[in-house]
């Protein structure tokens, strides 16, 4: 019986270019999903701050009953930062940043009063604050780097022919100057 | 605030003086993490394998003569062909041949037919082997490694203290920038610093820590040292921990089920497993027996009198014992060679490679903390400054090579002397804690201010111990002029260099801790404070390799530095001479080493060898005993005795003559 070594050529080659297939295909997938998970857990962390700041008024208004502004301005920033949750990643990134200003500002004035620094409270919530803003910022370099990974998987080659034929397309980082510019549209 | 650096509390003053190194390289890094990871599992599986090759001079023989028994029996109720007695004979008599033709330059050897008899022979002690590494790891996958770590009244960190709080934060915060879920946190209350991270998956993993470090370190190096954790977690290292450490209690395993009908000890084990295998309890609990457990097995595995000799060796045995003496004699024989072969491949060439491996993956996940903080100088000053500190956290033995510096204690970065600027600024935050009270405080070198006087320097030394030593003591004052000593130097890991006890030691002692007390008294003698820990014990993964675990701290420094860090301290540099006389020592050495390695692996084979020889003899015994062709199987039997007698006796002449 003549062994048909060119079928079976043909067969592995066959085989073997669809598991390389499949795989790509599998991990770009993952890739995919990893990004979303990192998206949103940016979003868990904005979240957060909203329902922090709140408690922190709280907490120091009985110490700087005087800074009425102080507590407005930041007031109408949160108010302003949860309107805009649903909203695009631009209008979003503007009023999360006019937020984070307004607590740096109220922190800020905080540091004047050595009865409420002295206070354990005070301590501990300008700790979980503290703890927000680094976590929002890492969540930002996590996702930032899920990206990259991603973005030049999808330029390898032999990778850009799947991404090419399945739709994955590159996508954008959370990347600073892109808010810089939708800031420079709006005053704040 | 989204775009900016990430903030410190008011506290800290972290210097972010950071160049971004290639981001890329870090991922090239985790990409070679993971490939590596493999590698390992890898290489733990191809260990317990080879662990059935001495496995096999117990096996094989029972497994011939079991079979053989059965094919008597049903060759009883209908024969069987003949190629099956055929077969079986050819394979007693295969050692023999392999003998006569290596030996005797006789006869013919089919090279086919001579794998298909070794993969037979080989075959059962491999399976068992790779059967035992499994069921081991199954059984200690719930328990995971560290697990007396966790029981050791551990805690959870205290939402309502300020370092704790942080503590909570930090790990979350690593978590994020990792992509991984947040570890649980448990505080341990040690007068060690040091941490660890324990379990058997990112899912379960678990981070044990002093309380002692959240005092020593400030935030950012905090953050840093537990970012090198959470990167070691991401990276799989507990796998590959779990997959190293469950080798060598399936050595250990092996040992004792050889030993098992021999003595109580081993009994005493095996039942111990097997009692711990069915036992239902929480899962702390649990782990906790898991460690224990997962110790004696890698106890039995040490060299000392094992319950084989106790058996032979016990004088005056009755008339019963003798007789099995008699019989048993053979195994005594095989469950030496296979304990020695078992020891030397474990301790003397696995555990080593393990040692070396495990040191890349700590370099690796010194390099993933700085990829997730973005800030070298913090690890490397946290680095310093568990350089200064004892590291042994108590119960953690046999878990040391998890921990993030060695608990043995590390003194390859202490520096020699402090740098000028460090004198400097020592001598001007002590003078500026002068209105506290005290002595007055020497006057600072004017003339040359590149140089600044020594005596000025060693006076000030003696004051602060002084100091120290009474705020110790009750002093409330010159407690608090230490503090704000301490509080204006920072968190500075130079603090330790000037002869200046730790913080944490003053306000134990105030509180009474003999040991901080003790640690001071010695601070005030001169002499420097000795990291040892407490009781060398026997167990622990260390003990099977005489290569630490852990990295040198001057290494990973060194590393560090080419990452971007700047250390406050320089590292010391070995002079020329040093660094001559070293290599010296190794070309010496080095080849006797490889010597000495190689007669051992000689002795092995012989052994083996040897071994060999009694496997076949009872094959032959068995065949013999079974097969069916008795008359001539006795008449060969009797002849391949001769051989063996003839061999066995040339052997003796030679060694006789050589030796006189």
């Amino acid at each position: 019986m003549d062994i048909p070594y060119g079928m079976i050529a043909i067969v592995a080659v066959a085989v073997l270019v669809l598991y390389f297939l499949l795989r790509t295909y599998n991990n770009l997938v993952r890739m995919r999903a990893n990004l979303r998970t990192a998206w949103s857990d940016i979003d868990v962390q904005l979240t957060r701050r909203h329902d922090l700041i709140p408690n922190l008024v709280e907490t120091v208004k009985g110490y700087m009953g005087h800074e009425r502004q102080t507590f407005e301005a930041i007031t109408e920033a949160r108010a302003q930062a949860v309107s805009r949750a649903g909203a695009d990643i631009a209008t979003r990134a503007v009023a999360e940043m006019a937020l984070g200003g307004a607590v740096g500002n109220l922190l800020a004035v905080a540091e004047r009063y050595p009865t409420l620094k002295a206070s354990q409270n005070f301590t501990l919530l300008q700790e979980q604050l503290t703890s927000t803003e680094n976590r929002i910022a890492f969540a930002r370099q996590h996702y930032n780097e899920t990206v990259r990974q991603f973005n030049t998987s999808i330029a390898e080659f032999p990778r850009n022919l799947v991404a090419g034929t399945f739709g994955f397309l590159p996508q954008p980082m959370f990347a600073a100057d892109a808010v810089d510019r939708a800031m420079a549209q709006v005053k704040i | 605030m989204l775009i900016s650096a990430r903030m410190s509390t008011p506290q800290t003053a972290s210097a972010q003086a950071f160049t971004v190194r290639d981001p890329e390289t870090f991922f090239k890094a985790q990409k070679r993490n993971r490939r590596a990871t493999w590698r390992m599992s890898a290489l733990s599986m191809f260990a317990a394998f080879l662990m059935g090759i001495p496995l096999t001079l117990v096996l094989t023989p029972l497994l011939y003569a079991v079979t053989l028994f059965i094919a008597d029996v049903i060759n009883y109720f209908s024969p069987l062909p003949l190629e099956f007695w055929q077969n079986a004979n050819n394979l007693a008599r295969l050692g023999v041949r392999v003998a006569d033709y290596f030996i005797n330059q006789r006869g013919t050897l089919d090279p086919q037919e001579l794998a298909i008899g070794l993969a037979l022979i080989l075959v059962p002690g491999m399976a068992l082997a790779l059967l035992l590494w499994a069921g081991i790891a199954l059984l200690f996958r719930h328990g995971g490694v560290g697990g007396t770590l966790a029981s050791l009244n551990a805690r959870e960190p205290n939402q309502a203290d300020l370092k704790e709080l942080q503590l909570a934060d930090v790990v979350q915060e690593m978590a994020i920038a990792a992509g991984l879920p947040a570890p649980k946190v448990m505080l341990v209350d040690s007068s060690g610093a040091n941490a660890a991270a324990i379990g058997t998956s990112p899912q379960d993993a678990r981070i044990v820590l002093s309380r002692r470090l959240l005092d020593d370190l400030d935030r950012d190096q905090l953050q840093a040292l537990l970012a090198s954790l959470v990167a070691s977690i991401g990276n799989g290292d507990l796998r590959i921990a779990f997959n190293v450490t469950s080798v060598f209690e399936a050595g250990g395993m092996i040992i004792t089920l050889i030993n098992a009908p021999f003595g109580r000890r081993s009994r005493s084990t095996l039942w111990r497993v097997i009692r711990y295998a069915l036992r239902r309890a929480p899962a702390d609990q649990r782990s906790a027996d898991a460690d224990e457990v997962a110790e004696l097995l890698a106890d039995t595995l040490d060299v000392d009198s094992t319950d084989i000799d106790r058996f032979f060796n016990q004088q005056n045995p009755g008339f019963l014992k003798k007789i099995l003496r008699l019989l048993l004699f053979p195994f005594m024989f095989t469950n030496i060679a296979v304990e020695i072969t078992l020891w030397f491949f474990l301790n003397v060439m696995l555990g080593p490679c393990m040692a070396l491996l495990w040191r890349t993956r700590r370099y690796l996940a010194d390099a993933g903390a700085v990829e997730l903080t973005r800030n070298p100088d913090a690890l490397a000053g946290a680095l310093q400054r568990l350089s200064q500190d004892a590291t042994t956290i108590e119960g953690g033995e046999w878990a040391s090579h998890l921990f993030v510096v060695s608990p043995n204690g590390d003194s390859t970065l202490r520096g020699a002397n402090p740098s000028d600027d460090q004198k400097r600024k020592a001598l001007a935050a002590w003078k500026a804690t002068e209105d506290l009270g005290g002595t007055a405080s020497p006057a600072q070198a004017t003339a040359t201010p590149a140089q600044v006087a020594t005596d000025e320097y060693l006076q000030m030394r003696k004051q602060i111990i002084a100091a120290a030593v009474a705020a110790a003591t009750g002093d409330a004052q010159a407690m608090v002029r230490v503090q704000a000593f301490a509080q204006s130097m920072g968190a500075d890991p130079a603090l330790g260099m000037h002869g200046i006890p730790n913080l944490s030691d003053l306000l134990l002692a105030q509180r009474g801790n003999r040991a901080a007390i003790a640690r001071l008294r010695l601070l005030r003698r001169g002499r420097q404070t000795e990291s040892r820990p407490s009781r060398r014990g026997r167990t622990g993964l260390q003990t099977k390799s005489f290569i630490s675990f852990h990295p040198p701290l001057n290494k990973r420094a060194k590393r560090l530095q080419k990452m971007g860090a700047h250390m406050i301290a320089p590292i010391r540099r070995y002079g020329l001479g040093a660094t001559i006389f070293a290599t010296i020592m190794w070309l010496i050495f080095a080849p006797m080493l490889a010597v000495v390695g190689v007669a051992m692996l000689a002795l092995i084979a012989m052994m083996i060898g040897l071994n060999l020889l009694f496997l076949t003899l009872w094959l032959t015994v068995i065949h013999w005993a079974f097969g069916q062709d008795w008359v001539a199987n006795f008449n060969g039997f009797m002849k391949f005795a001769n051989d063996v007698a003839k061999f066995v006796s040339d052997v003796m002449a030679t060694a006789n003559k050589t030796s006189r």
